[in-house]
């Protein structure tokens, strides 16, 4: 029995003893520049976070997919100025110590020069503190979270923020366009559902929009049979779903079987022709806001959206569109750099990138790191998406 | 109920069954060997073992390695606390996420509103815990077996849809950010390397004092439970206390764990307290063996290793895991260390190979 | 009042729902004795497995059923094979332990195979309304119900008429027993095994054209409902379970009505922590086992 605790005690004394000493090597550089790799690579290589196996396996396959075409079409292209870019995909299952990990392990392959990914909130967040330290650039095409962006110099977004698209919904979707009187929100509880709720009912009351219910739900809901009754019973004329394009699917169909006639908006899913194809005809006239339209009018974006059809076998939503920009993003900022490509270097260049155009519409990133967006309002009309006005129309 | 008949209609592959008992028995004379070796050089055996642990972070020079190091210990702290519930009073916990998150919000909530430092939080998270877990042991003394799980799953999942939705104190589905690092003499404690520390003392802490309980009073009534509540009850053992205080000690460590955890991201949400996680901990504990003080670190050290070494599967690794763990309760239902007692654990007198008939019985009623 | 008859047939159509899970879920704790969380795949290969049927081979409601029945009836025994003959005499939770790996393999495999995208479900039968009693019900609600009536029907028929049945309540009642009354307890357990599963197989089914889509991961959710309703219900009582399945069906969609979505798989739980702190035993008559 004394010798456990004498054990323990010695235990305690060396603990004291090692902390007083200092922390051990492998602490984080001093300086996180000359962690980089250097410019004569043979490659370029960026390790991609995704959910590959887990609950939002889906989400993950897109971001596998969507990555890897930017990557061949770039390599197909000559690569950047003759250097080829390597794709390292990591499973983080949709788990924060997963991906924690990884990105423990990312920072310490000195080969990889940013990530791309994580695809929730909560992962990027858990890996801010990590790729920070390690001075390591994590381009989230997802990430939504309003303070996820700002922990830190190297974290970056292009989701857009919700504090310009839910107003923008408000004011010009549902108020101007719309003309709605009586609307009923739905949304998911997430933080980018959160968010954008918070900021639709802030902007909505400002404008003076009559919203007569607001009802949230958990992720991976499927009977929205009751919160779709206890909505209606406020008799709103327009819904505005604040959701994914599955979800809005869903919803749309149990309205119909509600034979409920009101009439629908979305803020989230954008132009997925997912949504058609779960809910057909239950989504006519659905209104929505995108910064960007897959629409055969859209010629680059038709044909990019044929082509990861044919690869992931599944209708392309906003996430892959995101995911696809962000190797062109590396891409602008590696052809930016003067002197040798690391990855602080690509930091700087993210940073300070003017003038990018991607297909989901022109980025360009502010201080904390990500990026407010443009809206356009879309249609579905005869089982397709149709444009109703442009970019200005928040100026006329 | 036994269903002793029903062993005989098993049809006896003779080839596979020698194979099998064949690597089984292998595997036991390895154990029983090193258990011979450590028994009569406990002390220094002991000692190197610490001394190795400590100098790690130096041999190995990578906070990859060191992150997979901090992510066993805390499992083993997690799935060890498991392992006290369903181990030794043989009650059945399958909720162990929920105090795991009573103990991360606690802290998170604590430091982040009233500044609090990290090393008292540590054990007012884990008192946060045991309250939690003595008002979940209340309602749930009567039931036993398969409803007692049923029970924990239940508050688990309620405990996480309440922080989901309690956006006032909980932050709701944002979460907590901004979790301070603790500091350790004007020492700021943030890389795993460093924070391996924390998590090995809290490790050597655990095993040691859980040690020790079990050999007391408290543990030896735990025990007699397992084996036979109504036995116990009529030797005149308070079963209703001592499950309620095992329940409490258990929640105690998820919630001392919860607390190392949440300064580690610096960032926690609902979502990462899932069921899943709770499953996570329990195939630790069985896979490691239960009932053994060192099982279910050996089952965090294996589980955590298989799902970093596998990483290569891609999108298989996943079945992979799972055929894994089919496998190995094919192989060693017992559990790796399952074959022999624990060698912490308990007096030699009370050694025996681990049964666990009596919770079987009590959750077949 | 007409909204809370509305949020009753809500809750009616889901219990149903969950009722047949739970049934079949009742029926393969009874008969193995051993709990499972491999259910709620079960549910969803089912769901898959009509899904094709339609696909492939036509929109017939009964081709659907069939397809999902006999597709879980193989499931049954692979996982029957795998995770309850060899474990019958060993502690419980080795089995269980075994059934949350099948759970991931079946899980996991079904994200490769399939895909792990959402797919529209087709719709066997067309969406009507219909006034039943002034309550304004569609014809999905009504297949559904009907489906789950049928089948419990026909379970009881089996239980109660047929020297199968008969040989099921013994093997599920007392094994020990039955063995020495000369009734081959291993295969009598597969059996009754397959049919839970199969019963299982056809309310994923019913779930997917009643939500009209379908997705590899939909069967955790589903599979605790399951449980949580057999659990109600006594665990091993099929027709304590269907009424357990219809009341949380009813509490959850009422407990929405009042307050958050958000809550909705609280309300279930804490409903069920409630009837078993009052009645250990849930719904069921049956005291001990």
């Amino acid at each position: 029995m004394k010798k456990t605790f004498t054990v323990l005690t010695a235990i305690l004394l060396v603990l004291v003893l090692l902390a007083g000493c200092g922390s051990p090597a492998p602490e984080e550089p001093a300086d996180p520049a000359d962690n980089g790799a250097t410019g004569d690579a043979e490659t370029y290589k960026f390790a991609v976070l995704a959910p590959i196996t887990g609950n939002y396996a889906e989400y993950g396959k897109g971001f596998e997919v969507a990555t890897q075409m930017a990557a061949d079409e770039i390599n197909d292209a000559g690569g950047i100025d003759g250097v080829m870019i390597e794709l390292e995909v990591f499973d983080s299952q949709g788990e924060p110590t997963e991906s924690a990990d990884i990105s423990r392990r990312v920072v310490e392959d000195d080969e990889i020069l940013a990530v791309i990914g994580d695809f929730s909130s909560s992962n990027a967040m858990a890996n801010a503190p990590i790729l920070g330290d390690g001075g390591l650039v994590q381009l989230s095409p997802t990430a939504s979270h309003p303070d996820y962006a700002g922990m830190n110099e190297y974290m970056f977004s292009i989701m857009g923020r919700q504090d310009s698209e839910a107003p923008f919904f408000s004011t010009h979707l549902l108020q101007r366009f719309k003309q709605a009187e009586a609307v009923g929100v739905i949304y998911i509880n997430n933080d980018w559902g959160e968010s954008a709720h918070a900021n639709l009912t802030r902007q909505a009351e400002i404008d003076g929009l009559n919203i007569v219910a607001e009802e949230n739900y958990v992720e991976g809901e499927r009977d929205f049979n009751s919160l779709l009754t206890k909505v209606r019973s406020t008799n709103p004329d327009t819904l505005a779903l604040i959701m994914h394009a599955n979800d809005v699917a869903l919803v749309a169909n149990q309205i119909a079987q509600m034979d409920w006639d009101v009439d629908i908006t979305a803020l989230g899913p954008g132009t997925s022709m997912q949504i058609i194809e779960l809910a057909g005809e239950n989504v006519e006239g659905l209104l929505l806001s995108t910064p960007f339209h897959i629409t055969e009018e859209n010629e680059e974006a038709w044909a990019w959206a044929e082509e990861f059809r044919s690869r992931a076998n599944f209708e392309p939503t906003v996430h892959p569109a995101v995911a696809y920009d962000t190797v062109y993003l590396l891409k602008a900022a590696i052809e930016n750099i003067d002197g040798e490509v690391t990855r602080d270097a690509i930091r700087q260049e993210l940073q300070d990138l003017e003038g990018f155009v991607g297909l989901t519409g022109p980025i360009t990133f502010n201080e904390a790191g990500d990026i407010t967006r443009l809206y356009l309002i879309m249609r579905i009309e005869d089982g397709r998406f149709v444009q109703e006005t442009d970019f200005d129309y928040i100026d006329q | 109920m036994r269903t002793d008949e029903m062993r005989n209609d098993i049809p006896k592959t003779s080839f596979w069954r020698r194979q099998m008992s064949g690597v089984r028995d292998f595997g036991k004379g390895i154990f029983d060997k090193i258990k011979a070796i450590y028994e009569k050089r406990k002390l220094q055996i002991n000692l190197i073992i610490i001394l190795l642990l400590l100098v790690f972070p130096y041999l190995a020079r990578s906070n990859y390695i060191m992150g997979i190091a901090c992510r066993m210990l805390m499992y083993s702290v997690l799935a060890g606390s498991l392992n006290v519930i369903n181990g030794y009073s043989g009650q059945f916990n399958i909720g162990h996420a929920g105090f795991f998150l009573i103990g991360a919000y606690t802290e998170a909530i604590f430091a982040t509103q009233f500044g609090i430092s990290f090393w008292p939080l540590l054990a007012v998270s884990g008192a946060f815990a045991a309250i939690v877990g003595f008002l979940i042991s209340l309602p749930t003394l009567r039931l036993r077996g398969i409803y007692l799980a049923i029970v924990t799953l239940g508050f688990s999942e309620i405990l996480r849809v309440i922080a989901l939705n309690w956006s006032s104190v909980t932050g709701g589905a944002m979460g907590i950010k901004s979790i301070p690092s603790p500091t350790f003499f004007g020492m700021t404690i943030s890389n795993s390397s460093n924070y391996y520390y924390i998590f090995l003392f809290i490790a050597i802490l655990f095993l040691a004092v859980t040690g020790r309980v079990l050999k007391s009073r408290v543990g030896r009534a735990w025990i007699s439970i397992r084996e036979d509540e109504a036995a116990a009850r009529s030797l005149g053992v308070e079963t209703r206390f001592y499950k309620s205080i095992n329940f409490m000690y258990g929640a105690f460590w998820a919630g001392v764990a919860g607390a190392a955890f949440a300064p580690y991201y610096r960032f926690i949400a609902s979502d990462m307290f899932t069921l899943d996680e709770g499953f996570n901990i329990l195939s630790m504990v069985i896979i490691g063996g239960q009932g053994t003080l060192v099982g279910p670190l050996v089952g965090s050290i294996i589980v955590n290793l298989i799902t970093e070494v596998f990483r290569f599967a891609a999108r298989y690794r996943m079945v992979v895991y799972a055929t894994l763990i089919i496998v190995m309760m094919w192989w060693r239902p017992q559990g790796l260390v399952g074959a022999y007692d624990s060698v912490f654990a308990i007096k030699k007198s009370q050694r025996k190979p681990v049964r666990m008939a009596s919770a079987k019985e009590a959750g077949e009623e | 009042m007409e909204y809370f008859i509305a949020q009753i047939v809500n809750g009616l159509a889901q219990g149903s729902i969950y009722a047949l899970m739970a049934i079949g879920y009742s029926v393969v704790v009874g008969v193995v004795g051993l709990v499972t969380f491999t259910h709620g795949e079960v549910i969803m290969l089912g769901a898959y497995a009509s899904y094709y049927a339609f696909t492939f081979v036509g929109e017939n409601i009964f081709l659907g059923i069939i397809a999902a029945f006999f597709a879980s009836w193989f499931i049954g025994i692979f996982v029957y094979k795998i995770c309850y003959e060899r474990f019958f005499d060993s502690p419980r939770h080795i089995s269980l332990i075994c059934t949350i790996g099948m759970s991931m393999l079946l899980k996991n495999l079904a994200q490769i195979v399939f895909g792990p995208n959402m797919k529209a479900m087709p719709q066997p039968i067309a969406l009507n309304f219909v006034n039943v009693l002034g309550v304004r019900i569609n014809t999905i609600q009504i297949l559904i119900i009907f489906v789950v009536l049928s089948l419990s029907l026909g379970l009881y028929i089996v239980n109660n008429k047929t020297q199968w049945g008969i040989r099921l309540r013994a093997v599920s009642q007392d094994k020990q027993a039955s063995a020495l009354m000369g009734i081959n307890v291993r295969r009598t357990a597969m059996i009754g095994n397959s049919i839970g599963c199969s019963l299982g197989g056809v309310a994923g089914m019913l779930i997917a054209i009643y939500y009209q889509s379908i997705l590899p991961t939909m069967g955790g959710s589903l599979g605790l409902k399951a449980f949580s309703s057999a659990v109600l219900g006594g665990l091993t009582e099929a027709s304590a379970s269907a009424l357990g399945g219809l009341l949380i069906g009813l509490i959850e969609n009422l407990g929405t009505s009042v307050l958050s979505n958000s809550y909705r798989d609280v309300f279930a739980f804490i409903f069920l922590v409630l009837v078993l702190i009052i009645k250990p035993e849930g719904f069921s008559k049956k005291v001990g086992g």
